[in-house]
């Protein structure tokens, strides 16, 4: 048996790691709280535009009937040969398996591509430290060379110089990490808008350029504590009906928590002081919900500064940075979320462990003092 | 834009409301809102009639708020008008006194560079035009 001296030195080695697990249980569930109300903040902008988008869609055809093109290349539908997928997982550790499954269910999708189709490419870019790690690791990483103008082709002509240059890419493999030195730059716990956004224009132009025909965005969608999943959505082209509301564009797999893991989401939210619902708040949110989902969509016919056209085809792009911006934050808050529960099913794991050390203790502690007695009772008896 | 239909609302306030993708920037009852449409300058005043405008690089301005005029460098954005609300959408948003010079006057540097470059394409042209009159616009207001 184990000495009593070693089980008291284990046993508050283990309530030290439990006053850890527990003070980062507290932190992580004061960063969610933050991090909904960052969403909360967030919502009216991205509500106000995905209404503006879905009124224009119906005053304003895709087509323009006097030149028959499209308004905006974000409209154009491609055979979706060249795909990129944008994955946002989480900066750091210490959350239980939240970008594990979000990197599972990411080449879940990338493989069912490839096998539908052999000769789908893929590109991928990650926004979080965990997801680039990952890609960097398992995927080629893409490689361009500076742009060369071929001068004597220019000179006589054969040069479309309307087109803006784009750097060669030499691809060696069907799947490709683009190692985006924008998206590597973005640190989610102080995640801007404008970081955001940098990328967001990138993919617009490389959509425009018609280097990529779609793209796709995995995350972890965050309804509330409750309500989460894993989610691969489209977001480009821009052609679905759904568009005009937030939820879920074009939802190509989805990956929902257990019932157990709802349960213990609530249970830990529940241990750091967290409402699950707060009516106060709840009230004002549906309010600005509810006067945001208006924006643009009133029953008058406007007048326009400039052609409604022009108008549709500006919100397209400001839209695909929105629904970047809003996933991001939703994949935060529902790390931090992730995070609470892992660090409170670690704090009770750690009480567990104490409880049982100790009663080994008592046990060793209580054999030493029999053995003593004994001893002394046999000694005595044999005087 | 008022005319006599909208006189009920003449004497009335509008709501306005600045919103930008990380917040409600304000949310309040004015008088007036002057606002930078991308082909041009256009003010708003209580039953005004209906608009909706793609917004550039300038001064918003919200005229008899609490505590007197607000002005806000805008750009990028969209704005509704109605009789009784405006509601901006931009992009970026900041008050004159808050806006970070150092990255403004790098943004001029680099919407004039890509200026020089963009030959004659002419949607790169307009592209780097809008990134230098969203610098013009941050650094063309002294702070207050």
């Amino acid at each position: 048996m184990a000495n009593v001296l070693d089980l008291r030195r284990r046993i508050r080695s283990v309530k030290n790691t439990r006053q850890i697990t527990k003070a980062m249980k507290m932190v992580a569930a004061a960063k969610l709280r933050r991090a909904q109300e960052r969403m909360t903040n967030a919502r009216p902008y991205a509500v106000a535009l995905a209404s503006v988008l879905a009124s224009m869609r119906r005053r304003v055809e895709a087509v323009d009937p006097s030149t028959s093109e499209l308004r905006s290349p974000l409209l154009e539908r491609r055979e979706e040969k060249n795909i990129l997928l944008v994955i946002v997982s989480g900066d750091k550790g210490f959350a239980g398996a939240f970008s594990t499954n979000i990197i599972r269910t990411a080449t879940q999708f990338i493989r069912d591509t490839q096998q539908s189709d052999r000769n789908k490419r893929i590109d991928l870019e990650a926004l979080g430290r965990k997801g680039r790690d990952f890609f960097r690791r398992n995927y080629a990483t893409a490689q361009f060379s500076a742009v060369q103008q071929d001068t004597e082709a220019a000179r006589e002509g054969f040069v479309d110089t309307h087109a803006a240059p784009r750097p060669n890419r030499n691809r060696r493999e069907d799947v490709e990490f683009l190692a985006n030195d924008d998206a590597a730059k973005i640190v989610l716990d102080r995640l801007r808008f404008e970081d955001v956004r940098v990328v967001a224009e990138d993919i617009v132009e490389r959509y425009a350029a018609a280097e990529i025909d779609a793209v796709y965005l995995a995350y972890n969608e965050f309804k509330s504590v409750l309500s989460q999943r894993v989610v691969v959505e489209r977001i480009l082209p821009l052609i679905s009906d759904k568009e005009g509301s937030l939820e879920a564009p074009d939802v190509k797999a989805s990956a929902e928590p257990s019932d157990e893991e709802r349960q213990r989401m609530a249970e830990a939210a529940a241990s750091a002081g967290l409402a699950l619902r707060d009516e106060e708040q709840e009230a004002v949110r549906a309010q600005y919900e509810d006067e945001s989902k208006r924006f643009g969509t009133a029953e008058v016919d406007y007048l326009y500064d400039q052609p409604a056209a022009d108008v549709y085809a500006s919100v397209l792009p400001r839209y695909v940075s929105a629904l970047l911006y809003y996933a991001s934050l939703e994949s935060i808050a529902s790390e931090h979320a992730a995070r609470m529960t892992a660090m409170d099913a670690a704090t009770s794991n750690a009480s567990d462990m104490i409880d049982s050390l100790t009663l080994t203790m008592n046990r060793a502690r209580q054999a030493a003092i029999t053995k003593e007695i004994i001893e002394i009772v046999s000694g005595a008896a044999a005087v | 834009m008022a005319d006599e239909t909208a006189a009920g609302f003449s004497q009335g306030k509008l709501k306005v409301r600045l919103v930008t993708p990380e917040r409600i920037l304000i949310d309040t009852d004015a008088s007036s809102v002057t606002l930078p449409g991308t082909a041009g300058v256009l003010e708003a005043l209580p039953g005004a009639a209906p608009l909706l405008t793609a917004i550039g690089a300038g001064d918003l301005i919200i005229g008899g708020a609490q505590g007197g005029d607000q002005r806000f460098i805008v750009a990028r954005g969209f704005a509704e008008v109605l009789p009784d609300r405006v509601t901006v959408l931009a992009e970026y948003a900041v008050k004159p006194e808050e806006v970070d010079k150092g990255a403004a006057e790098q943004q001029l540097k680099d919407g004039q560079k890509l200026e020089s470059d963009a030959g004659d394409d002419p949607r790169k042209y307009a592209a780097a035009r809008e990134t230098v009159l969203e610098a013009e616009a941050k650094l063309g207001t002294p702070g207050q």
